[in-house]
């Protein structure tokens, strides 16, 4: 068995590792308590008494307010915050050609931050500002479906301007054109989907082929090595499909019922752990046999051991995806609107996808990502080929009243 | 008024500058405070109150939070997270012992016998906070993988069945119990144990060793009545700094633990972000300083090392 | 040691100390006779502490043996031997109360009921009222005090006082010297003693043994040393000593020796250094032992009394006596001390005089050595 060192890591399991230390649910640096909290402090300002600072209501009313002067002509430039490991840039990190290359196209610099390290710290992050209806510096941000869609109701987002988006209305997948909470992409466009599938370590299975929720859940050979994602959507939209039911449409009942199929799991010890990407390392030893894992970092392991495998439940996946958006008061939307349709040329997405390894949410890149590199071209895990396409299911958007009543059960799940 | 523009006073009024200090004088230790006190105060004392006040509030934030003196709250996140609680208040206090046992006599040994290598030890303890708590906390994953030699080795000798039998690990494996949890605390707070038990030590007069010695107490007895009584100081500071900081932890619990070892930190955290129940969040995160607060104030003051600071 | 407790001497045989390439301590005998009052006396670094600290066990010597009342003890640690080490910072245990401290070694030693003794102990030094103070809360003399009654109250055969005086000031050190000497008295132990200061060896020590790099130079009581000093370590480390160079003319019942232009002379036993006619002799004569006569009184002095003449260039006015330092053809710096009995007010820097003692109180050294070995300077004074 190969020994697991953290300094010898591969770029793709920190790229994972970072991620995970957040994008599940496990936001792990205390940054993101402290600055919680931090920000709570700064945002009382004159403090009379300790009724006088309640949390003013976050939601903005009307678009009107929303809208922002446009200095896209005046100012060729564009603030763009992305996650980590999410551009292409060459092997010795200097340069991000894409981006480059769009510059020299149309004149717009691209000032590229990568600070976005956790959906909730970022939103902790941005939610002063926006909720103060002010501008964060920032043109294009790139969150998670859910954020997004929080974004979205609490009118945090400005409406994309279609005549400037050709390609992306041409080349957007079918598979994210109409999601729940923004349909018609009239607030976002995808930038990857991640699907949520099952891997599994052959040799720490002794060869045994998982391929169900239900054998996750049930398969004794697997007892207490067997592994959830600590994304709510994620472990339960999974569970969901394998009860029969559909994540994108169920009820109180159903989530519930789903719940207590993993409860039994947790008290029974079948399920050692709910993660956020460390899954990948114990997959990787085969501390962990089977697990609900994410797409991109499966392939980024089977690159290095060839006993990972995964398998499409029959039952379907569920797949999220992280979407792009022009907050509100950003200075330069015409300009991001500019980015976002350039990413959706199959050419450029193409090279994206190649880099990133997530799911590509444009039509048309099969020849120019054959051309990179035949195999990633034929993987259903980046192209989804239309059957695979046809067993994703999003998860559906939540009241703000089912996200709380949501989240807290599953908290109560994972042990806090 | 500003106080760094005074002149020094002329010898002729000198005598009576002292006899009866202006009010300036007077003024500047409080002056010279400011800063500090301004700094708690931003840091320390509005984020407190800012906490309390959201800990009684009722809300979402669609609507926002209102200040509903809704005590309920306090009481609802006992019930429900009392178990974290305990586990995290057992798990640092375990923590906190491992770290005494394995760093008291290491820091004895820095102390009093390493000599010209004192300096190259003392870097040696700190060396591990030259990486990233995260990434020393996962190379425990490596330590303790199923499959690996500590518990190869734990499972030959049969340990792993007592500690099974306790609860601390379960059937053959080390990774996602409360035995992991608990050692990747002791690892991560240990140099917060030695260094003050070696400031400490350190301190110590050796002669009062050759006192002790002289008076016919043996090595042992030295230590005992002697060496240990002064290094009070330490082994309180050092199982605070230790204790404090590890109940709050929730990285070991989220890498090391599994859904039953969970700490209150962990529960915070989720509440803060995730369920955005922020009343929940602030009401735990007071129940916990109560808590804490008082185990130490009561342990120092039991300790009554007061002389010896 | 209860079977010990008729004591006996302290015997040093060979007993040597070498850090590294550094001898400490040279290889030495000595004997401490059983309830002496025994001075270690020497400079900083002479040995004299190192030497104790073997004999506490606090320090394994390199060679040698440590017998106490016929029995060896070098193997033994310091917490089987029978004797008690006040130290030179008193070592008080800050955590534990005056009592608790004094109770130290009765405690170690599985004695339980130890009030009486702890309170007697404190009785005989004084602070019977201080037993629930702490040592912090006690001056440097209620401390050292302290510490030997924390020694004393075992009984040790032998007490090892480790320059116990040292941090007090100069009033309250003549008071302990004094408090110290009473003491031993009272209890009759062997105190053996380490000092710099050879006031204080003198005034509470029987028997001095003045050490100087690593071995004992000379051995005796006070008055002994005082008198007849066998080296110019001790003559200069003891008091002062006015030593003078010369060159022997004859040796017969008195030596003659030629110095500074003129005869002086000496009993031949009050010579310790071997004599021949034409070869060099140091002599040597304590301060107060010389008188001084203005030039102009020269007849008057009486015949067979040893002269120098010379010019005094310095005098300081110290209450009980006048301290003149005189320029002559002998030395450069004499030293003469002048009761203030009859004083001439002729003697004042600049004015001619003549130096003369009783032949019988000179005395004589080996010229080879050293003659300002173990004059204090400033900083051994600091």
């Amino acid at each position: 068995m190969e020994q697991y060192e953290p300094e010898s890591l591969s770029a793709a399991q920190i790229a994972a590792m970072r991620r995970s230390l957040t994008s599940g649910r496990g936001a792990l640096t205390r940054r993101s308590l402290i600055r919680a909290s931090g920000m709570g402090a700064l945002a009382i300002g004159g403090l009379g008494t300790l009724s006088a600072c309640g949390i003013p209501p976050a939601k903005r009313e009307g678009d009107a307010a929303a809208a922002s002067d446009d200095h896209s002509a005046e100012e060729k430039q564009i603030n763009f915050s992305n996650w980590t490991e999410y551009m292409d840039v060459t092997d010795d990190g200097k340069h991000r050609l894409t981006l480059e290359a769009f510059t020299e196209r149309t004149g717009i610099k691209v000032k590229y931050t990568e600070d976005i390290n956790d959906n909730v710290e970022f939103f902790g992050k941005i939610k002063p500002q926006l909720a103060a209806g002010q501008d964060t510096g920032r043109d294009i941000i790139c969150v998670t479906d859910w954020l997004a869609a929080r974004v979205v109701r609490l009118g945090w987002a400005q409406k994309l301007d279609a005549s400037h988006l050709p390609h992306a209305y041409a080349n957007l997948s079918a598979q994210f054109r109409s999601p729940d909470w923004d349909p018609g992409r009239a607030y976002s466009y995808p930038w990857a989907g991640i699907p949520a599938i099952i891997a599994y370590n052959s040799k720490a299975t002794g060869g045994r082929k998982v391929d169900s929720v239900s054998q996750l859940l049930d398969d004794p050979k697997l007892k207490g090595r067997v592994s959830f994602l600590s994304e709510m959507r994620d472990s339960v939209g999974m569970t969901l499909l394998d009860m029969g039911k559909d994540p994108g449409n169920f009820t109180d009942a159903d989530y519930d019922a789903a719940i207590g199929r993993l409860q039994k799991g947790v008290d029974k010890n079948q399920i050692r752990r709910f993660t956020g990407n460390d899954y990948t390392a114990d997959l990787d030893k085969g501390d962990i046999a089977a697990c609900v894992g994410w797409a991109g970092d499966v392939i980024q392991l089977q690159a290095g051991n060839p006993d990972i495998k995964y398998a499409i439940p029959g039952a379907g996946y569920v797949i999220s995806s992280d979407n792009l958006l022009v907050p509100v008061k950003a200075r330069h939307k015409t300009n991001a609107e500019k980015l976002i349709d350039y990413y959706y040329e199959p050419s450029v997405a193409a090279k994206l996808a190649a880099y990133i390894n997530f799911v590509c949410p444009v039509d048309g890149v099969r020849d120019e990502l054959a051309k990179i590199d035949r195999a990633m071209a034929d993987n259903v895990l980046i192209l989804p080929d239309k059957e695979m396409a046809s067993r994703s299911h999003a998860f559906r958007s939540l009241t703000s009243k089912e996200e709380t009543a949501y989240e807290e059960k599953f908290a109560k799940l994972i042990g806090a | 008024m500003t106080v760094t523009k005074e002149a020094p006073p002329a010898p002729v009024t000198a005598e009576l500058k002292v006899r009866k200090p202006s009010t300036r004088k007077r003024l500047v230790p409080y002056w010279l405070l400011l800063p500090g006190i301004l700094w708690l105060l931003v840091f320390f004392a509005l984020p407190l109150v800012y906490q309390a006040s959201t800990s009684v509030q009722t809300g979402s934030l669609e609507k926002g939070f209102e200040v509903t003196w809704h005590f309920q709250t306090y009481w609802d996140a006992l019930t429900d997270y009392y178990p974290q609680f305990i586990r995290s208040l057992l798990y640092a206090g375990t923590a906190t012992l491992l770290c005494l046992l394995l760093g008291y006599p290491l820091a004895y040994l820095i102390a009093f016998k390493a000599g010209r290598w004192r300096n190259v030890v003392l870097v040696l303890v700190i060396a591990p906070f030259f990486t990233s708590f995260l990434i020393r906390t996962l190379a425990w994953k490596t330590i303790l993988a199923d499959g690996g030699a500590v518990v190869d080795v734990l499972n030959t000798l049969h340990v792993l069945d007592v500690t099974s039998w306790l609860g601390w690990t379960e059937s053959n494996r080390v990774l996602a119990t409360p035995m992991a949890v608990v050692c990747g605390l002791t690892y991560n707070f240990l140099p917060f144990m030695i260094l003050p038990l070696y400031t400490s030590l350190e301190r110590i007069d050796g002669r009062l060793h050759e006192a002790a010695g002289d008076l016919y107490a043996t090595p042992a007895t030295t230590f005992r009545k002697v060496t240990f009584p002064l290094s009070m100081p330490g082994v309180v500071s050092g199982t605070l700094l230790t204790f404090i900081p590890a109940s709050g932890d929730y990285v070991n619990a989220e890498l090391l633990g599994s859904t039953d070892t969970k700490m209150v930190g962990s529960v915070i955290q989720t509440q803060f972000l995730r369920v955005l129940d922020y009343p929940t969040a602030a009401a735990l995160s007071f129940i916990l300083m109560a808590v804490v607060l008082i185990m130490v104030t009561v342990y120092i003051r039991r300790s009554g090392t007061e002389d010896l600071v | 040691m209860t079977q010990q407790q008729t004591g006996g001497d302290v015997r040093l045989t060979g007993i040597s100390k070498t850090y590294g390439s550094f001898a400490a301590v040279k290889p030495l005998d000595l004997t401490v006779p059983q309830g002496s009052f025994f001075a270690l006396l020497g400079a900083s670094g002479c040995g004299k502490t190192t030497t104790l600290r073997m004999i506490a066990g606090l320090e394994e010597a390199t060679t040698g043996t440590v017998s106490l009342g016929g029995q060896d003890i070098t193997g033994l640690p310091p917490y089987k031997r029978p004797v008690n080490t006040v130290f030179q910072s008193y070592a008080l245990f800050p955590h534990l109360d005056i009592s608790e401290n004094v109770a130290f070694g009765l405690r170690r030693r599985g004695i339980r009921s130890v009030k009486k003794q702890v309170d007697e102990m404190l009785e005989l030094v004084q602070l019977g009222d201080f037993a629930k103070r702490k040592p912090h809360q006690l001056s440097g003399g209620q401390q050292q005090r302290v510490a030997v009654a924390r020694a004393l109250i075992n009984h040790p055969q032998v007490l090892l006082l480790d320059e116990p005086l040292g941090a007090l000031d100069l009033k309250l050190r003549r008071q302990m010297q004094l408090e110290l000497k009473r003491i031993q008295t009272e209890v009759g132990i062997t105190f053996i003693h380490v000092t710099h200061d050879q006031e204080e060896a003198m005034t509470m020590a029987d028997t001095v043994a003045v050490m100087n790099g690593g071995r004992v130079e000379q051995l005796g009581a006070p008055a002994d040393l005082y008198e007849n000093p066998r080296t110019t370590f001790v003559a200069n480390f003891l008091g002062t000593s006015n030593l003078i160079e010369g060159e022997v003319v004859s040796a017969d019942t008195d030596i003659v020796v030629a110095a500074g232009g003129g005869k002086l002379r000496l009993p031949t036993d009050r010579c310790t250094a071997p004599t021949v006619n034409g070869g060099k002799l140091l002599l040597g004569v304590r301060p107060e032992k010389i008188s001084l006569a203005h030039a102009d009184d020269a007849d008057v002095i009486a015949d067979g009394r040893n002269r120098v003449t010379g010019r005094i260039v310095d005098s300081s006015f110290i209450g009980v006596s006048t301290q003149y330092v005189v320029e002559s053809p002998a030395g450069k710096a004499l030293q003469v001390y002048e009761q203030n009995i009859e004083r001439d007010a002729r003697l004042t820097p600049g004015a001619e005089v003549v130096l003369h003692w009783n032949p019988a109180h000179t005395f004589g050294l080996d010229a080879a050595q050293d003659i300002d070995a173990g004059v204090e300077t400033v900083e051994d004074a600091a």
